[in-house]
């Protein structure tokens, strides 16, 4: 054995080292992994007019501070649309496709603002990256939000929040916003066919389903990332940080944020009307899934009765989706909408008095369902006001405040609203939300905060003569978009309808009625 | 004989490379002379749609004195022309939106090739895309002397920044009366008489710095940064063309009021311009060095302006586009007008050409 092995062991030798010398010269030979993504150098004609960061880095999606893991731009030919998606998560689709999210993008309302503002300036188009960044993701981070466009289109990039967009996030930043997220779209992805999925569903969960990734998007934080937005100089005339958007902070400080009711808890819920109520009943209980409706306020892109012109206003259809499953989608979403509008607001007469000739009465205005102030967002479009109307026995109106005109499509310009303003360099308010000569923003006033109420007072003179008992109407009233705003973006005659969060009736000697 | 060899080998080296050389520059010299006539249908395919805006403003001009013209039989009193002459304000309102989004339409096609010439860049400014004095940055650098003898000092750009919101009421400060021009009992936002005084200068306006652009444009000498520039800048509006024109087919009369009219006729207007200009101008360059690439920007044309053609003639026969195929047309144009820009900017990287604008 001995002598065998002594005299084979220089060819054992020799056959080790031609092993170990032919590892090397492969491993040497091998071509090197490609780094996923696009370098900024290989984008044709890419602006960077915002300079670098404070590190002298370039900040290609500026002033958006969306961000990819590694730094890289995305192929668009490597993000699947979610039309692929839905393949094999059809629920999911399904759920997704009329939502907000889906249509963030190509809503023609928000896309003709956008056009208005990039008009306002040689380098509008990149500074609309701002906008885009929440907005449209994937045109962003392909460098497509560019005067000059030279990377290739594709599907995923017209569907706003798309599949993609969330499943890959690593980092979120709520307190700074505009953006503040990390995706590591290029890295933690898969490209694998769908026979390959089935073969291999892991491998497609570790991609997309990262432990770090899910955790941060069942988190506030995730959503609070593009739930809050300030101005700089970056892209408006603020001269110092303009609070323009604070649902994640208003979150955060309330009763809501300190007991983990989360954004994903209600407008995820799968039926997020029901689900406020259980919490405003005390039971925090969780819902049994996340459905990807993310249900919100806006009501106006979900009034089928719009017909066509819904089509219009929402941007066509998305990819994968037929008219007739369209609408059906849209209709079941509104639905919920105006269910979750209904219960988040209240209104309670306080106090009501009659002397030296004068009605005065208090209303509080509730907020009993949202978890963050109501109204949230930007509002210097979506905006609420009261409505009041005082009647005697025969119906006679003896006070009005707060009607609104249903020809123009204005309300009453002395009515209690709760609405924010953008104002020029020179203070004069700006009412199409042209952020990018918006130097400052004011309130008529702010957003009642989660569990909190505003309590609103009102005098009216009262002949002498007046017969009782004196009948007092109140509707609190929310519209998603002022009516100069409408016309000065799209030019048409569309009157945006308002919608009725709460009404209430009393008799002002002690009988009430109040809706919902 | 390795010495006999190595002289062969050197002569037929030396051969080889002048023939290498001359075939260079054959082609150099033919794709050379192929730009220079292509330069010159840059040159006049922007002349000409130069001359359209003119014309268009001089329209534009003549219906805002027209409108002009009956205030002023009124003395001034907006109210007084409304109560004799509510027909014809209403009509000739209705023909300065029209006219004003036809005049618009000419400067956008050829936006991207004066913002892209320094010479004539300032025009951008003044026409289209310039701030008001009050701005820091890109101001729109002229006077606006009006009728009544007052001179509004850089008062910024006259499409957006003053004649838009005028003729469509945007600027409440502007509207002089609020009137039911569509006589259908209510007076909805935009119904209303504008300033006369503002809308006669700044028409008066557009055509003088249109007619200021022409001269200037007339000096310019085309090159091959121009060409693509023209391209890439143009052919885009072609795309957002046929989107408005995809939202059209969506709309109901219910809300139509003032949507733009079928952009169908300017798509391919423009859109032949575009491939005459890649055609004979860009294409000798791009497919110099990538026959393949050329091509594909060539079949995009192509699909582009036959998917354009087909639907143009389909809709002055009389054919009702659904929602589904309306939305499908639209994004189908917009997809092949955004690759084609994408590769003919692909091109113009790889040739190192500048792209200005």
């Amino acid at each position: 054995m001995k002598s065998q092995f002594k005299k084979n062991a220089p060819w054992l030798a020799l056959g080790l080292l031609a092993s170990i010398g032919l590892m090397l010269a492969a491993e040497w030979l091998r071509p090197q992994a490609v780094e996923p993504g696009v370098d900024l150098a290989d984008i044709p004609f890419y602006q960077l007019p915002f300079g670098p960061d404070a590190e002298g880095n370039p900040r290609p999606f500026w002033p958006s501070r969306l961000k990819t893991e590694n730094g890289r731009l995305i192929e668009p030919k490597t993000i699947q649309s979610a039309a692929a998606c839905a393949e094999c998560h059809q629920r999911e689709f399904d759920e997704w496709a009329p939502s907000l999210h889906a249509i963030a993008g190509r809503d023609v309302i928000y896309e003709k603002a956008v056009e208005v503002n990039e008009d306002l300036h040689r380098n509008g188009i990149e500074k609309a990256r701002f906008c885009e960044g929440c907005h449209a993701p994937g045109e962003v981070l392909a460098g497509r939000t560019n005067r000059f466009k030279s990377v290739m289109p594709s599907d995923a990039e017209t569907e706003g929040l798309t599949c993609v967009m969330c499943h890959t996030a690593t980092h979120a930043d709520p307190v700074e916003g505009n953006g503040a997220l990390t995706l590591a779209v290029n890295t933690g992805v898969d490209q694998l066919s769908n026979p390959m999925i089935l073969a291999a569903p892991r491998d497609h969960s570790r991609a997309f389903g990262a432990t770090q990734t899910n955790d941060l998007i069942a988190s506030a934080d995730f959503c609070g990332a593009c739930h809050t937005e300030n101005y700089d100089s970056s892209m408006s005339k603020a001269v110092s940080r303009q609070h323009v958007q604070s649902t994640f902070v208003e979150w955060r400080d309330s009763w809501y944020g300190r007991n983990d009711v989360t954004c994903q808890d209600c407008h995820m819920a799968p039926d997020p009307a029901a689900y406020v109520r259980q919490i405003r009943d005390g039971n925090l209980a969780k819902p049994e899934r996340y459905a990807h409706n993310f249900v919100g306020s806006n009501y106006l892109m979900f009034d089928t009765a719009l017909g066509s012109n819904l089509t219009y206003l929402r941007g066509g259809l998305l990819p994968g989706l037929t008219e007739t499953k369209n609408t059906q989608l849209i209709e079941r979403q509104g639905q919920a909408t105006r269910e979750l509008l209904r219960a988040a607001a209240g209104l309670e007469l306080r106090h009501s008095e009659v002397a030296d000739g004068q009605l005065r009465f208090s209303i509080a205005v509730q907020n009993l369902g949202a978890g963050h102030n109501l109204p949230t967002g930007v509002i210097d479009q979506k905006h609420m006001w009261l409505e009041v109307i005082v009647r005697d026995a025969d119906g006679n109106s003896l006070y009005h405040s707060g009607a609104f005109d249903g020809v123009r499509g204005e309300t009453d310009p002395d009515a209690v609203i709760w609405r924010e303003d953008f104002r020029d360099a020179e203070g004069k308010r700006i009412p199409d939300h042209l952020t990018f000569i918006t130097a400052e923003i004011t309130h008529l006033r702010p957003g009642i905060p989660p569990k909190g109420e505003d309590l609103v007072s009102y005098q009216a003179p009262l002949a002498a003569d007046v017969r009782g008992p004196l009948i007092l109407e109140t509707r609190l009233w929310y519209r998603v978009a002022t009516q100069e705003f409408a016309y000065n973006t799209l030019k048409i005659d569309l009157v945006i309808p308002p919608f009725e969060l709460a009404a209430a009736t009393y008799s002002l000697n002690g009988a009430n009625e109040t809706r919902p | 004989m390795s010495k006999k060899l190595n002289k062969r080998g050197q002569a037929s080296a030396l051969a080889m490379a002048l023939l290498a050389a001359l075939s260079i520059s054959g082609e150099v010299s033919a794709a050379t002379d192929a730009e220079v006539r292509g330069l010159a249908s840059v040159k006049q395919f922007t002349l000409d749609h130069n001359a359209r805006l003119i014309a268009q403003a001089q329209l534009l001009e003549t219906a805002v004195a027209d409108y002009a013209a009956i205030i002023k039989a009124h003395k001034g009193d907006y109210q007084a022309a409304w109560n004799a002459d509510k027909k014809q304000l209403a009509r000739q309102i209705e023909t300065i939106r029209t006219l004003w989004l036809e005049t618009s339409n000419q400067y956008e096609t050829i936006e991207g090739i004066v913002a892209g010439i320094p010479a004539t860049a300032k025009y951008d400014l003044i026409l289209d895309a310039g701030n008001p004095g009050s701005e820091s940055e890109d101001v729109a650098e002229y006077d606006l002397p009006l009728p009544d003898g007052k001179v509004l000092k850089r008062p910024g750009n006259l499409f957006h920044g003053i004649t838009e919101p005028l003729f469509w009421g945007m600027d409440e400060a502007l509207v002089k009366l609020e009137v039911d021009l569509n006589g259908d009992g209510k007076i909805s936002r935009g119904e209303m008489l504008f300033d006369a005084n503002l809308g006669l200068g700044a028409a008066g306006a557009l055509t003088h710095w249109s007619k200021a652009l022409q001269a200037d444009m007339s000096a310019w000498k085309p090159n091959r940064d121009d060409a693509f520039t023209s391209v890439v800048t143009m052919t885009p509006t072609v795309g957002d063309y046929f989107g408005e024109w995809k939202e059209s087919q969506f709309i109901s009369e219910e809300i139509g009021a003032f949507v733009a009219q079928s952009r169908l006729a300017d798509v391919l207007g423009i859109m032949g311009g575009c491939k005459k200009m890649y055609f004979s101008a860009i294409s000798p360059v791009v497919a110099s060095n990538d026959a393949a690439l050329d091509q594909q920007i060539k079949n995009g044309f192509e699909e582009l302006l036959s998917l354009v053609e087909d639907t143009y003639a389909r809709e002055k026969a009389g054919t009702q586009f659904g929602t589904e195929e309306a939305d499908a047309l639209g994004n189908e144009a917009q997809d092949i007008a955004d690759r084609v820009v994408a590769m003919v900017l692909q091109a113009a990287a790889k040739n190192e050409v500048t792209i200005r604008g």
